[in-house]
């Protein structure tokens, strides 16, 4: 099958870098599906799931904003966090959930509650990816 | 010369010990540290390549409408991010710092304020009375990826709502063990050509399909570009420090050893002294006798 390159890239490390033959994300704007010989392409990243497919293996993973980018075969997806779903800590997870539920629960700004709300967001999406694999 | 010089003598050979056992105890951590900053540093080039590149496109397509974030205000407000040490005993590290933002901010048109990083800096700025955004960054070392996001996220803020019109971040460069160079960068507003080097390969035409309005990228992408420029400077910025304090203790190291040297000498002289002393006293009291 036709590949591509791909490289994940997140603030502290580089998580995956090779050929890929599918990447699904979810954009801003919704799920998308990159196969090779995409035309160029740029969305920015929301909070989501993400699936990689090397060699017919898909791998699922959770996903944090920034964008992605296709140019001429070279597929970038850079994140803010990134965790294939076993290298997700569930417990971690769920804790990060119960926090982020009770600090909304306690009525905060706007600007406290949007930080609250993206990080129940990340919080379920982890625990989502990492029950689903 | 008596056994009390002796005794004065010891007690500062003991003193310069105590504190050569410290310098040399703070020589090996600033190299270890500074082993993990540098690492630190290189894994976050990626990421930030990355954001520069997407920003730079998005910019040179959009540069007719006029993006938001690369908008140059008249007689800006000038805040300078300034990324100093938590602690001292670095030899002119954190002056070095200070003597750089002095200069940058005398040429500056506009007021000016500060958003102080690690205790020193913010030391320095609330003593001399300037303005500061926030005071909240005083530990360096806790000062991780999340946070560096969230500090770009309100920096891109006060700028779309016009706290502030430009954003300079000043921090010390690492360039060598031996040499490490305050620099500057302007990050906001952003300039429509791209900053990095030998990215020949980029061409005007071939604009790729954008999934959402590139005003609206740019919201969510330029936070998470301070972010990661913060990120990089503060990590540069630590090994600089570590850097600089290696070296600073390394000659204190050095200092201390001679001071032994010379402290041991007068010491065995002083003993010499003392002997010679006595044994003239015995003879001639024999000879008394």
């Amino acid at each position: 099958m036709n590949t591509f390159h791909l490289e994940v890239v997140a603030p502290d490390c580089t998580p995956f870098c090779g050929e890929a033959e599918r990447l699904l994300v979810k954009t801003t704007e919704g799920y998308i599906e990159i196969l090779s010989n995409h035309t160029d392409y740029l969305a920015t990243i929301g909070t989501g799931r993400a699936k990689i497919t090397v060699n017919g293996k898909a791998r699922t993973a959770s996903v944090s904003g920034c964008f992605l980018s296709v140019k001429k075969n070279n597929v970038k997806l850079v994140v803010n966090t990134f965790e294939f779903a076993d290298e997700i800590d569930l417990n971690r997870a769920i804790r990060a959930k119960e926090k982020a539920e009770e600090m909304l629960r306690e009525g905060l700004d706007k600007e406290h509650k949007a930080k609250a709300e993206a990080k129940l967001m990340r919080a379920v999406t982890r625990i989502s990816v990492a029950k689903r694999k | 010369m008596g056994s009390a010089s002796l005794l004065e003598i010891k007690r500062s050979i003991k003193s310069v010990q105590s504190t050569m056992q410290i310098t040399k105890a703070m020589e090996l951590v600033a190299t270890s540290k500074l082993r993990r900053a540098k690492e630190r540093a290189e894994q976050t080039r990626p990421y930030h390549k990355a954001l520069q590149e997407a920003i730079a496109q998005i910019i040179r397509y959009e540069s007719t409408a006029g993006t938001s974030f690369a908008e140059q205000r008249k007689n800006p407000k000038t805040c300078f991010i300034v990324v100093a040490g938590e602690r001292g005993l670095a030899g002119g590290f954190n002056n070095n710092i200070f003597r750089l933002t002095a200069a940058l901010a005398e040429k500056c048109e506009g007021p000016v304020c500060y958003l102080p990083i690690g205790k020193k800096a913010i030391e320095r700025f609330t003593y001399e009375k300037k303005e500061i955004l926030t005071d909240e960054f005083v530990n360096i070392s806790s000062f991780g990826v999340s946070k560096s996001l969230s500090l770009g996220n309100s920096i891109a803020k006060y700028f779309l709502d016009g706290t502030i019109d430009r954003a300079v971040i000043v921090y010390t460069e690492f360039v060598s063990m031996l040499s490490q160079v305050p620099t500057h960068s302007t990050i906001l507003p952003l300039s429509p050509e791209p900053e990095s080097d030998g990215d020949e390969n980029v061409s005007l035409d071939d604009d790729p399909i954008y999934e959402c309005p590139p005003d609206d990228m740019l919201k969510q992408i330029v936070p998470n570009y301070l972010g990661g420029s913060i990120y990089i400077a503060l990590c540069e910025s630590f090994a600089a420090e570590c850097g600089a304090r290696r070296t600073a203790m390394n000659s204190a190291n050095k200092n201390a050893e001679e001071m032994l040297s010379n402290l041991s000498l007068s010491f065995n002289r002083a003993r010499q002294a003392v002997i010679t002393q006595e044994i003239t006293e015995i003879v001639s009291g024999a000879d008394a006798l």
